[in-house]
Parts: C-alpha cells; structure tokens; sequence
C-alpha cells in the first residue's frame, strides 16, 4: 500500500514538474512575480554568504596586482601622457558637439544613475546567463533598465522583487541588444547565445565589417542610452558569423549600475526615417 | 504542511538533510565560481538528492526534493520546473533501486554516480533545447557532469558529516 501511494506521489511531482515547464513558459505576470518574491527573500541570504567570497576575490586580486605594480606604473604614466593630449581635443570636440546639436534640434534622452548594486548570485548554468543584484523597486529599480558598469554594457533588469532584482546578462540567449559600430555607424542587433561572446547580426547588404571594429549601443529599443561602450568584433567566420569580445568582464561581476534612460521626444522623430532606410 | 507538523515532533535535525541541500543550491548559485572553469558549476543538489535518497530517503521526502528543484529553477532564473522534474525523477529511481546500493561500498556508489550524473547533463541538456528552442552546446554539460563527478568525494564526505550528526543526536 504505502508502495502504491508513493507510486501516486511519484506520478502526481512528475506531472506537476512537466505543467510548469509547460505553462510557466510563457511571461505571465503571476509566475514573474512570484518567481521574484522568491528570490526576494534569498537574495539577503545569499548577500551575506557571498561576503566572504568576495573578500577572499579581492585578496587574490590584489596579489596579482602587487605582482605587477612597478610595470602597471610605467604603463599608465605614459599613458597618461597620452591622455592629456586627448583630452583637449576631447574638450574641443564635445563644444563643437553642442553647438551643432543645438542647431539640429536634437533633444538627447535624459540618463539617469537609479543604484550601483552588488552582485549576490549567478544562475551558474550553461542554459541562462543571468545575475541577481541586492537592489530593486524599493531603490527605484524597474524592469527594463540598462545594467552597466565601468568597462560597458552588462544587460537588462527583467524581473524585479522589492529589494532585489534579476538581471539577463548580455550573453544570455534571449538578449538582443541595439548596437552599432563607432567607425561606420551600421546599426545591427548583437544577441546572445549563451556563449561568452554574443553575436552580430543585420549586417546591411554591401557593408563593412571587420575585426577589431568598437561596437557602441545605438539608443534604440529606448533601453540602453546611445554610445555606450559595448565590445570589439573579434571574429568573423565564412558564413558571417560576426562575434564580439564584450568590454565588461562577465566573469568577474562584482558591481554593476542601474541606468534609466528617458527617451527624448525629437529623438525619435529623428532616427524613424533613418532606420528604414536601412 | 505535514512534513512541518512531523519535524516539530522529532527534533529540529531532521531537518539536516533538507537545509543541507538548501545549503549546497545557495553555493551553486554565488557570483564566485572555481577558477579555469568558466562559469561551469557542478550538480551538487544532484550529489545532495542521491546521497539523501539512497541514506534517508525518509528525510528528504519527494514534496522536498520538488520544492529544491523549483527553489533552484528560481534562483537560477532557469527554465521554471526543469530542475524539479529532474531532480524528483533522480530520487524516484534512486528509491526503486536503493536498497541495491545502501549495503554497496563507497567505490560502487560513485561508479553509478558517474552514471547517474552523464544522464542527468543530458536529460537538462535536452529539456533546456528544447525549452529555448535551441540545441545548446551539449560540451559545457559533459564539462557540468564531469565536474560533478570530480566533486563527489568531498561533498559525500562533508554530507556523511550532516549524517554523522543525526546518528549521534539521535541516541
């Protein structure tokens, strides 16, 4: 008997295992948020766990960098040479830049700092390539927000719990980002694959690409702002098959930052016809 | 429900196996993953719901390891129920073929570990393509599986610990 009942159980987790794989596939509110009042409640956990694994990253971290100080120092004082230099031509520019901005009309998107957040969890799986951070709606965190830190772009907010949030990483399988390349200024679609580095694609017929190209965001898709550092195309194969080397290091995701990014009205209106151009 | 009522009754350590499996899902999910291993994290709720189901199967009934499974699709942010599917399938087989492996010594035990574990990367490989409607890179699971292999020893060591402690409480 208790043979047969456990048979019953059995039967009875299976199928309810398979319905949710079934039904809980497709974004319905109710599964987003309880799925994120879930993780809510891990996520302080998870915090706290986390510390002492970040103290001993930074240790190692700060070995390596003693190891290498004297010549990180020689490199970065000429490059510092080298960087002065740019920045008058920088200054120069960027009033040149508003001064024909301001004759164009063009109203820029208004971007806003909403949290600098810690990384608290990794789904550590080869199928998802997503992070939770230990800020959310309570911060002003809402779903649909650029993620970035100070090497580029990271990913989305698309789940958000009252104090924590869910972040789809830019190399996730469902991530399709608005890039375009610094040099040309192509616009193309970089989406993830789950494999460290996301592909390009879109490439206009009749149009360039080469390796070593900087990839930027273009601003469409109204969630990540225009220009921001995204990566370099480090690969094109024979059935182009463009892929690109991110700038943000994925591996090693300590501190990211929330951005909001408030489309301007004349920028729309601006970039429609140009698009279809294409 | 029930299973609360019948852990107040007997003590706040048969609740081990379960939080000891709770324990093992949070380190799978932290932001630090072993160096040279790409991202790539062993199954160790796997290794946790094979110990437990062939040692104390009791312990961890089914509703538990469904509840881990589902606690890990979310905090993973995987797809919703894979992990649960899979993980109460393991215990299901476990159980009509425990008995075989409990009076078996530790060498036999990991054979059908390793066993266990290949089929397990490929069932999640499988259920994951067809989830996001693409065949994923079947080399990161072998790599998954094979990691989990390799820790086996230490984290049976540290669960017989877990049991270790349950046996002297319980006397």
């Amino acid at each position: 008997m208790k043979g047969f009942g456990q048979g019953v159980s059995s039967i009875f987790f299976i199928l309810l295992a398979l319905a949710l794989l079934i039904f809980g596939r497709s974004n319905n509110l109710a599964v987003e948020k309880s799925r994120s009042a879930v993780f809510n409640v891990f996520v302080p956990v998870l915090d706290v766990l986390s510390r002492p694994f970040e103290a001993a990253d930074d240790l190692m971290n700060w070995v390596e960098e003693v190891a290498v100080v004297f010549s990180e120092n020689k490199r970065l004082r000429e490059e510092n040479i080298r960087l002065r230099q740019l920045q008058v031509t920088a200054s120069q520019l960027a009033i040149d830049n508003q001064r024909l901005k301001k004759l164009l009309n063009i109203k820029e998107g208004s971007i806003t700092n909403v949290a600098t957040s810690r990384v608290v969890s990794d789904s550590g799986s080869p199928f998802v390539k997503s992070v939770l951070i230990n800020s959310g709606a309570d911060d002003g965190v809402r779903k649909g927000q650029a993620v970035v830190n100070e090497e580029g772009i990271i990913g989305r907010t698309i789940n958000v719990g009252s104090g924590s949030a869910r972040i789809l990483l830019a190399t996730d399988i469902n991530s399709r980002i608005p890039v375009k390349l610094a040099a040309s200024g192509i616009n193309m679609i970089m989406e993830g694959d789950n494999s460290p580095d996301p592909k390009l694609s879109f490439l206009p017929l009749g149009k360039e690409i080469a390796v070593g190209d900087v990839v930027l965001t273009s601003g469409f898709g109204k969630i990540f702002p225009p220009d921001l550092p995204v990566g370099q195309v480090i690969e094109i194969t024979e059935d182009q098959t463009i892929r690109v080397r991110l700038a943000a290091n994925m591996r090693r995701l300590n501190y990211v930052t929330i951005l909001n990014y408030d489309i301007g009205q004349n920028l729309n209106k601006l970039t429609l016809p140009e698009e279809k151009g294409q | 429900m029930l299973m609360k009522d019948k852990n107040k009754e007997i003590g706040i350590r048969w609740s081990f196996p379960f939080l000891s499996t709770i324990l093992l899902l949070l380190v799978m999910v932290l932001p630090y993953k072993i160096a040279y291993f790409d991202n790539l994290m062993p199954f160790l709720t796997l290794i946790a719901v094979y110990y437990w189901s062939v040692f104390k199967p009791g312990l961890l009934p089914i509703s538990a390891v469904f509840a881990l499974g589902l606690l890990q699709d979310i905090l993973s942010g995987g797809p919703l129920g894979m992990m649960a599917l899979l993980l109460v399938v393991v215990r299901v087989i476990v159980l009509n073929q425990g008995r075989n492996f409990l009076e078996r010594d530790f060498l036999f035990n990991w054979l059908v570990f390793v066993l266990m574990a290949f089929i397990f990367g490929l069932f999640s490989w499988a259920v994951a393509s067809y989830y996001l409607r693409e065949a994923q890179n079947f080399w990161n699971i072998l790599g998954q599986s094979i990691l989990t292999i390799a820790v086996f020893p230490v984290v049976v060591w540290l669960l017989g610990l877990v049991r270790a402690g349950l046996k002297s409480e319980n006397r």
